[in-house]
Order: structure tokens, then sequence, then C-alpha cells
């Protein structure tokens, strides 16, 4: 998987005072760290380029300007800018109903519907992204988070505002989900 | 390790090895321009309200500053001050809020001792009308202290003449400073005047009474209610 860049940290917060600023430094290292992570997660959840792209441009638009809501208060400003996408994405999900846009034609077949023979190998990427968007809203975010964006489960409890252990029950969950949906695909 | 769980763990190793979605460079440039402008008009625009955000800030504070001040001078002020009048208000406004017959008169007491100290310095810048002012709003306040023990004296007559007793003392008091302090501004007007009368030129005039009538106050009679005993 390649990586997308430096994780979230605590490392934002002097970058954070100086775009508060006036520094347009400041600004564009906090775009350049957080635009490809946000573009992906709004891509996986919303599987259209288009949209992913506005989306992912509306929700730097917003954190960077309105800084001044931002309080560096036991939330991070990597959960606080996953929450503005989460909100916008549900906001586009209102505005133009909840679709999954992504064509599976040209997924290879699978073959079987039993779990124990699902080859998890032999997916691609899309099959996984579409039987994603199937699951919850929760679900989603979970998996997106954890897997695609490797954040580790506190960061996800962070940016869901639940405890690490909920993020790991609804890990396990969304996983199972996720199987059950793969096979449903299958036997499709 | 159940198969179930090794189902799932081969399942997220599988979602970890999944390509990210990359943005198209266009995007990223299209976008780092739209948020730089939101950025600078955002910044614009807080530079625009801060200045009048401090001017507002700064006119309030002035104005609480202002009004404290003018509050504080008052409470010392005399009458030939401009902030005398507010002196007056703030009195009023501690009467409304004085509750209970001995608190009404030691209320009472307390201003005509204020009264008092006006009068004195009054005649001693030779305001003689300022002077007579205050010894008129003297009155008042020992009038509305004896109102204030003829009431009490119905209701508990040990309480109101012991009260009797307190105002009887404050005016023998005043009546004694009110002498003095006329005593003292006729001395300074005959002083002002002894150099006119002997200056040669035989206009001299007579020593000036205090109100400028050349007939004095008769200050020798207290204008003080007597108390009803």
């Amino acid at each position: 998987m390649r990586p997308l860049g430096k994780a979230a940290s605590d490392d934002d917060r002097p970058l954070i005072e100086r775009v508060r600023k006036g520094d347009q430094d400041a600004v564009r290292a906090l775009y350049e760290r957080y635009f490809d992570r946000i573009y992906n997660y709004v891509y996986a959840r919303l599987g259209r380029a288009e949209d992913a792209e506005d989306l992912a441009i509306d929700t730097m638009t917003r954190s960077l300007t309105r800084l001044d809501l931002f309080q560096d208060q036991g939330v991070a400003f990597s959960s606080w800018i996953y929450r503005i996408a989460h909100n916008a994405t549900i906001d586009h999900y209102r505005r133009h109903g909840k679709v999954t846009l992504v064509s599976l034609e040209h997924a290879p077949a699978l073959e079987s519907a039993d779990p124990s023979e699902l080859a998890v190998e032999q997916l691609s990427n899309e099959d996984l992204h579409a039987a994603i968007r199937d699951l919850t809203d929760e679900q989603q975010q979970v998996l997106i988070l954890r897997f695609f964006q490797d954040l580790t489960a506190a960061q996800v409890a962070s940016i869901l505002g639940k405890s690490v252990g909920a993020i790991q029950a609804l890990q396990h969950r969304a996983l199972g989900s996720l199987e059950r949906a793969l096979q449903g695909r299958a036997v499709n | 390790m159940t198969p179930e769980v090794e189902r799932l763990e081969r399942l997220a190793e599988r979602l970890r090895a999944v390509e990210p979605y990359v943005p198209p460079p266009g995007a990223k440039i299209r976008g780092w321009n739209l948020v730089l402008a939101a950025v600078e008009q955002s910044n614009r625009a807080r530079s625009r309200v801060h200045p009048i955000r401090r001017l507002v800030l700064a006119s309030a504070a002035a104005a609480v500053l202002l009004v404290a001040g003018a509050v504080g001078v008052s409470a010392d002020s005399l009458p030939d001050s401009i902030f005398y009048p507010l002196k007056g208000v703030l009195e009023n406004t501690r009467g409304a809020l004085t509750f209970g017959v001995s608190d009404q008169l030691a209320f009472h007491l307390d201003l005509a001792r204020t009264r008092m100290a006006e009068a004195q310095a009054m005649f001693a810048r030779h305001r003689v009308d300022l002077a007579d002012q205050a010894l008129r709003a003297l009155d008042d306040q020992l009038n509305d202290a004896a109102l204030v023990i003829q009431a009490e004296k119905q209701t508990d007559p040990a309480v109101g003449a012991a009260m009797v007793n307190r105002l009887s003392q404050a005016i023998a008091t005043h009546d004694a400073q009110i002498k003095q302090a006329r005593d003292r501004a006729a001395q300074a007007l005959q002083t002002a005047d002894k150099p006119a009368t002997s200056n040669g030129n035989g206009n001299g005039s007579p020593a000036a009474s205090p109100n400028g009538n050349g007939q004095g106050n008769g200050a020798t009679n207290s204008p003080h209610p007597t108390p009803k005993r």
C-alpha cells in the first residue's frame, strides 16, 4: 500500500498556531499533509472521483478558514478534519441520495458463497470498495479509517467519539459484515 | 485463533493492501488555489472586523471608566462642582435602599453631616449662596430625621426617646459648627475689607454681611427643627 503521507499527530499544533497568525506556508503544509488523506477518505465513502475532489476541497477550505472554531482541547486537529469530511459526506448523501456508482461489471467472478472458501486474495480493490459502501455508516468509517487511512484504534475512537474498545468491537462486526457482503456479491 | 478470526484477519490484511485513491495532480492544484483564496479572504475579513471590535471594546471600557470615575469623584464633590448633581442622585439611590427606622435615622444624620461639611467648605470659599443652600438641605435632612423619630415614638416610645437624644445632639453640634463657620466667614470678609478702608481715599465700604445683604443670617438663632419631646 502506498503511504498517504505523514500521519496526523500533535505536530499539527505549531502549524495551526502559525495559520492563525496568517502564515501562508503553514496553510500549505497542513494542506499537503491532509488533502490526499481526505480525498482518499471521501472517495472511499462516495465512490466518485468528481465528488471526492469537490468534497475534499470543501473540507480543506472549511477546516483552514474556520480554525477559530477549533479548540485543541482533547480532540486533535486530525480528528476534527475527519469529522468535517464525514459531515460533508453525510450532507452529500442528503442532497444526492446514497448511491453506489462504482461499476462491478468488470470485477472477477467469485467462485463460492461459503465464507471459508472466500478467496480474499482474489478480490479486486473495486470489489472491496463497493462492498464497504454497502455497510452501515459507522462500519464504513471504521474500516476506511483503520485500513485505508492506517489510523490506530485510538485515533479512530477520537474521530468517532467512541472508546477504543467500542472501535475494536465495531471493527470486528464491520469485517464480518464485509465478509457477508462479499459473499452476497459472489452469489449474485 | 478460531477459523472466523483467521478469516477476518486475512480480510483485514487484504484491506490494508488496497491501493489508496490518489487525487490527480490537477485536482490538488485546483484545491490549493481555492483553499488559498478562501484563507486570504477570511484573513482580510478578520482584519477588517478586528479594528472595529477593538474600537467598540475601547469605547465600552472608556465609558465604564468615565462613569466609575464620575461616581467616585461625585462622592466627594462640593456644591460648586459639576459632579455635585450626580452626588444627589447617588444619595437618593442610597436612601431608597435604606430600610429600618434606625438605619433611616442614621442615613439622615449622615447626610446632615455631609451638608454641614459642604456648608463649611462653601463659607471658606466665600460662596455664601451655596453655603446657605447646603444649610437649607441640612435642615431638610434634620426634618426628615424628626419625622422618622415621630413615627417611631408611636410604636416604641423608649426607642423614640433615644432617637430624640441623638437628634438633639446632632442639632447642637451643627448649630455650633454653623456659628463657627459664619464667624470665620465674617472675620475673613472684615480682613479682606481692611486695606480698602485704610487706603486713605475715604471711599471704604462697610463690612459686608455673609449673604451680601448687610443683615447677616442671625446665626444665634438655631434654624433647625426642635424635636418634639
